[in-house]
């Protein structure tokens, strides 16, 4: 077996926490149940990834192999990358029947053709998902297992999620491969990036409970058994808290919102002052960069009115993520009749 | 925090101000610093050991009997704790054992006026006993104490102490308690961690958006924090340098002087252009860094200066908010 696949099988091992190897190494099917057997899960993991790859020796392991072991991982820890969302567009109307063998054919074709030292790793999944792995050499240079692009690509649906490699200029390449394999003419980069690659999902084949203009129902007084309430007590507010709690519903829906971690705002709009305050008052822009993080940004959002900190309804710069499917926008002033709107280009 | 009366006196021209309640808040800066005429002129080789590293703060009582001659006496005496506590089983690093040396030494251009007391470094060196004997002394952690402009506070102290009130140190947490304790113990004084309220950030935010820079300057950036929500949400508000700048040109009226209204009144703008794009309140949120091509300062109590030109004004705004801390 080639030093260099040995180090790479005894470096993917090593990032796998330990009470997932075994798992994990099943999954990829490479190594026998009986061989599993004989490994010892109950010592460090340096040790652990060094009997892995003495298996792997007597099953004499290629760069192949150890590729696929490579997407296994990738799979399981989807959330460690930040991935892309890209839209192909087609240039006829016509529903091509997708066949698995031509879409891996043409695209292999397109980067060989293009570079002559490429490995290419597909794996298919129970979702329609299609990842692909592509690790990139030069001419003269064997490719780099260390950075290499994942893309995972659902064959219903024009939508392709890209997790690149350091080397950015391998993307156009990679793009074109796509196009050409799965027939589609245009791709274009959407403003949608996370960590959480179901939330993209979710987001893109519009998974989530989408917000619903509907007659609902409002409480009823009186009709339900409720606790004994101390009649002294009065609720502040009553009727606000619950035209908040109604508009977050509609922008918001009921149900669980996709997972996304940020979204960043390029203002380019101008700056408008009270008048009695006597300050800036320029000709051009005021140039911010506004980013929210959070681990769910969708839900710390919809929780921002009832707690006060926010008006109701909420800026439709930021209930608009999930549906218009972006989270990096650039907002300059509109021109015009409506100088209080924004226009999101 | 800021108390009610409260005098304080910044030495410019030679002027005083005093505070009168909360709301008449004046303060006299600056800026550019070439008016502090009496802040011995800073060279930046020695201080350039300052810029762009992350200082924790601390106020620090004034020491009781330190001498400055006796520096390299103390150095030794700190040198010999170290090493002792180290013995007792608090070991600081694990695996390799580090032989800590200790330097003591005055930084005579670092202070306000004549009336401060020279700022003191102190710095702990390792030389891991495994290497030669020729190899490099290696750079753990620095302390120092300093006092910008803090006259207003040692001017009624007893003369057996002496007025350092800010202290800022980098490195493992564990020096740092190593170096308090052996100061704690050795002058009588006390260390408390200071905090920069979002009232005083805010001040900082102003004051350093204004300043004038001839280089391409970075954002000036103000980081809000919502922890009580179903999932914490932080805001980052970054502003163009010139169009911050360009805002608090027009609020500030009087050149050298800055009142909270116009600090007030800066940071309502902030607020209020951000609400006509999000309909968040900001207010309402917590202010918990800001952050300037000038330094930054975070609520923890954590300040990087970035600019050697903007040093003392910097250090003399720490100073004030060590001593009230004291006080």
């Amino acid at each position: 077996m080639d030093e260099t696949v040995a180090e790479y099988i005894r470096r993917t091992v090593l990032k796998i926490p330990r009470d997932e190897i075994k798992m994990l190494l099943q999954k990829w099917g490479f190594l026998s149940e009986a061989q599993l057997q004989t490994l010892n899960f109950h010592q460090i993991k340096d040790n652990i990834s060094q009997e892995v790859v003495q298996l792997c020796e007597e099953n004499s392991a290629d760069i192949k192999q150890a590729a696929v072991l490579d997407i296994i991982y990738n799979h399981a820890y989807q959330n460690k990358r930040m991935w892309h969302v890209y839209q192909m567009k087609k240039s006829g109307e016509d529903l091509e029947y997708f066949d698995i063998t031509d879409f891996k054919k043409a695209f292999k074709g397109r980067l060989r053709s293009a570079l002559k030292n490429v490995t290419i790793t597909f794996k298919e999944y129970e979702d329609n998902a299609i990842w692909i792995r592509v690790a990139w050499g030069t001419p003269n240079k064997k490719p780099n297992q260390y950075k290499p692009s994942y893309v995972v690509y659902h064959s219903q649906t024009p939508y392709v999620f890209i997790s690149t490699s350091v080397l950015k200029s391998t993307l156009p390449l990679l793009c074109q491969a796509l196009m050409v394999a799965s027939n589609y003419h245009d791709i274009r980069e959407m403003e949608l990036r996370s960590h959480s690659l179901n939330s993209l999902k979710d987001i893109v084949f519009k998974r989530y409970s989408q917000n619903f203009q509907t007659h609902s129902p409002k409480p009823v007084k009186g009709g339900n058994v409720e606790p004994e309430k101390d009649i002294r007590i009065v609720e502040e507010n009553k009727s606000e808290k619950e035209r908040i709690h109604r508009l977050n519903q509609e922008v918001f829906g009921s149900g669980p919102l996709p997972k996304l971690e940020f979204a960043q705002y390029r203002l380019e709009t101008m700056f408008k002052s009270d008048p009695k305050m006597d300050v800036l008052d320029k000709k051009e822009p005021f140039r911010c960069l506004v980013k929210f993080s959070s681990p769910h940004l969708l839900e710390s959002l919809k929780s921002l009115a009832p707690a006060g900190m926010a008006d109701a309804p909420l800026s439709p710069l930021l209930t608009c993520i999930p549906h218009k499917a972006r989270n990096y926008f650039k907002i300059r002033e509109k021109k015009g009749l409506f100088p209080e709107g924004f226009v999101s280009p | 925090g800021q108390k009610g009366k409260k005098k304080i006196k910044l030495k410019t021209v030679g002027q005083r101000y005093f505070i009168d309640g909360q709301r008449e808040k004046k303060k006299q800066c600056d800026y550019p610093p070439c008016l502090l005429t009496h802040c011995e002129s800073v060279d930046a080789q020695k201080i350039a050991f300052l810029l762009r590293k992350a200082w924790t703060l601390y106020s620090v009582t004034p020491l009781f009997r330190f001498h400055r001659a006796r520096l390299t006496e103390y150095a030794r005496l700190l040198s010999a704790f170290i090493a002792a506590e180290k013995r007792k089983g608090l070991a600081v690093e694990v695996g390799v054992e580090l032989d800590i040396k200790v330097a003591l030494t005055s930084l005579a251009d670092l202070r306000g006026s004549e009336l401060d007391q020279a700022a003191l470094l102190v710095q702990l060196s390792s030389r891991s006993q495994a290497s030669s004997r020729n190899s490099e002394d290696k750079l753990v952690w620095s302390g120092w104490f300093c006092s910008m402009f803090g006259d207003d506070f040692s001017e009624n102290v007893l003369e057996d102490f002496t007025c350092l009130p800010l202290f800022l140190s980098h490195g493992a947490e564990s020096y740092t308690t190593l170096v308090g304790s052996w100061f704690q113990k050795t002058f009588d004084c006390c260390f408390r961690r200071l905090a920069i309220s979002p009232l005083n950030l805010s001040w900082m935010v102003a004051m350093w958006a204004g300043c004038k820079l001839d280089r391409a300057a970075s954002a000036v950036e103000l980081v809000f924090s919502v922890p009580c929500l179903s999932q914490p949400l932080d805001i980052s508000y970054a502003i163009h340098p010139e169009d911050a700048k360009a805002l608090w040109d027009t609020v500030q009226k009087t050149p050298g002087e800055i009142t909270q209204e116009e600090v007030d009144v800066f940071m309502d703008c902030l607020y209020a252009h951000f609400h006509r794009h999000f309909k968040i309140h900001l207010s309402a949120t917590k202010l918990v860094k800001v952050s300037t091509a000038v330094a930054s300062a975070h609520c923890d109590g954590i300040v990087k200066i970035l600019h050697s030109q903007y040093l003392p004004g910097v250090l003399m705004l720490l100073t004030e908010l060590a001593i009230s801390q004291i006080q």
